[in-house]
């Protein structure tokens, strides 16, 4: 048991190049998104189970902390997406796209694809943090 | 070789369609989370949510129907891939079968509980 535990959390540390910085951004914001839906629906189902428990569910999310952590959560979601087609994509339609050339070149499309796509988050997102959650622009 | 490759049998067991199944919902969950997160989260906006926001999107049934896609799609892909990283750590027989009945619990509840809100609707208190 623990010499399984031991190689397969020595196989996360050892980094192996570029493909295994993908595979553990991968992980970790699977992991993430998985714990942030699991909250989401939680939280959102109060609407009919228990809804005086939303509004103060709202006053949460309205904290400046929250709404940066939604922020960072949005790239999570972004990346997630944006790797998660090239896996789906390479094993569903094109197998040669997983020899090391090409995956290591589609890599860098990948972050930088998911980094542009995060912009408009945090852009829109950190409007309204620094409006709504910290009183900047004119905001209460 | 790559005929070799090719011709490898892979029995349809329930690995397999779950292999299958990561990949194929990832493509339908793409822009279904997409356009959910454009929506909420930079259109409406996180701070604006409110029972009486939500109350006016589901007045519309095919929000409604979008959101139980959502719900199913996203949270089944959720807990297979929360299954697959687990089974890196787990490999006996028993604890495995152990953690595919929690994450059947685990799912059970959560897609019960969505559902119930989706289909139920707002309830205004007072």
């Amino acid at each position: 048991m623990f010499e399984n535990l031991k190689s397969t959390l020595e196989g996360y540390i050892h980094y192996r190049g570029r493909g295994h910085t993908a595979f553990l951004l991968h992980r970790i914001s699977g992991l993430a998104t998985f714990i942030f839906l699991t909250m989401h629906i939680a939280t959102t189902s109060t609407v009919f189970l228990a809804p005086s428990w939303y509004e103060l569910l709202i006053r949460i999310f309205r904290n400046p902390l929250v709404m940066l952590a939604e922020i960072m959560m949005a790239f999570f979601v972004v990346y997630h997406g944006v790797n998660g087609f090239r896996i789906a994509y390479n094993d569903i339609f094109k197998h040669k796209l997983w020899a090391k050339a090409s995956t290591r070149r589609a890599l860098v499309y990948v972050f930088v694809t998911a980094f542009i796509l995060w912009l408009p988050a945090v852009g829109i997102m950190g409007y309204n943090l620094l409006k709504s959650g910290l009183g900047l622009f004119g905001g209460e | 070789m790559s005929a070799e490759i090719n011709s490898t049998h892979i029995p349809k067991k329930f690995e397999t369609i779950s292999w299958k199944w990561m990949r194929l919902s990832a493509f339908l969950l793409i822009p279904l989370v997409w356009f959910h997160s454009i929506l909420q989260a930079l259109i409406t906006g996180g701070h604006n949510l409110s029972l009486e926001y939500i109350q006016s999107r589901w007045l519309f049934t095919g929000w409604r129907i979008y959101d139980i896609f959502l719900l199913a799609f996203a949270f089944s892909h959720g807990i297979a891939g929360l299954r697959q990283v687990l089974f890196d750590f787990i490999q006996s027989e028993k604890k495995r079968k152990i953690t595919n009945w929690v994450l059947l619990a685990i799912w059970c509840c959560i897609i019960t509980i969505g559902a119930i809100a989706i289909i139920g609707g707002v309830r205004m208190p007072g």
